[in-house]
């Protein structure tokens, strides 16, 4: 699976399918600052991912 | 029917969408929450563009530290009201369109009476407890709501058409922890520039809207990106079937 980092950094995962909550976690990124696109469309952190999948975890703004 | 003086002003966007268009301009009534970073380019393109009504609400007083990129505001405004600074700045660029400016926090107890008479709704808040306000205003209104935030080079827009596309709530469920971000003008000005963009494409109905669209700006990289959204169907604020 690849990851695309909120700091523009990818990286490549191997590993079985997971809950993106657990994936964020073990990337020690605060799930309550970022949205995950899985396969280019918004997802939940409840839904898995995996094998070919590809993520990118992007940091939202809430500034005005 | 547009006067001469009206011909003559909007001259150059009647190319793009006729005097029809330039008319549904001046026919929609226009709630701006905020008149700080995103506030300042959202209203004062509004009131250039010609948008007819011009209602823009905020609470705070003009500071030193507010002037590097809420252009509405000069030095000599320093300690007014923003709202008041906002009118005549507003007035000043298009004395033909009417524009109030309210000295408000918006609430929940208020925010029913702030809308009234609206057509569309510009999100210029800095905080996501607000912009869930004006989500849920504008699902109840079934009127548009064109979101943007940002926080120094970055920054990010959507349009949220009720009944059509996904919420705020169903893009952001959770609000992200509060915090004094940093701010730069030119970054207020590539968001609320695509924030009137939209809406003036929303009501002269010309070109493809940012609907299910999270765009993204990541101006310290010249990146533009983009994220596609759906309706969450266990979304708390339109999931309930009356949206
Ligand atoms: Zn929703």
């Amino acid at each position: 699976m690849l990851i695309a980092l909120p700091d523009g950094s990818r990286r490549e995962i191997a590993g079985d399918i997971a809950r993106i909550e657990d994936i964020l976690k073990q990337l020690c990124i605060n799930p309550e600052e970022v949205i995950v696109a899985k396969n280019g469309r918004i997802v939940s952190e409840e839904e898995t991912a995996g094998g070919s999948d590809e993520l990118k975890i992007v940091r939202f703004v809430h500034g005005g | 029917m547009l006067s001469d003086a009206e011909k003559k002003r909007y001259s150059r966007q009647i190319r793009l969408f006729g005097e029809d268009g330039q008319e549904r301009l001046l026919r929609t009534s226009v709630f701006i929450a905020g008149a700080g970073g995103l506030g300042s380019v959202i209203s004062l393109y509004m009131a250039a563009a010609g948008f007819g009504k011009i209602r823009i609400v905020d609470c705070d007083t003009v500071e030193l530290s507010n002037l590097n990129r809420q252009i509405l505001h000069g030095n000599a405004d320093v300690g007014r009201a923003k709202a008041k600074s906002a009118y005549e700045s507003l007035t000043g660029i298009n004395p033909e369109i009417e524009v109030e400016a309210l000295v408000e926090t918006i609430s929940e107890e208020n925010i029913d009476q702030l809308l009234q008479g609206c057509d569309i709704i510009m999100d210029a808040m800095d905080n996501f407890p607000v912009r869930y306000l004006l989500n849920r205003a504008a699902l109840q209104r079934k009127i548009p709501l064109f979101h943007g935030a940002i926080s120094g080079y970055q920054g990010q827009a959507t349009t949220i058409i009720p009944g059509k596309t996904a919420c705020l709530a169903c893009i952001f469920p959770r609000a992200p922890p509060a915090s004094v971000f940093p701010a730069l003008g030119s970054t207020c000005g590539v968001i609320g520039s695509i924030q009137v963009t939209e809406a003036v494409k929303y009501v002269t109905g010309a070109g493809k809207l940012l609907e299910n669209r999270l765009l993204f700006w990541d101006g310290l990289n010249g990146c533009l990106d983009e994220m596609a959204c759906e309706r969450n169907s266990a979304c708390r604020e339109c999931s309930d079937g009356e949206y």
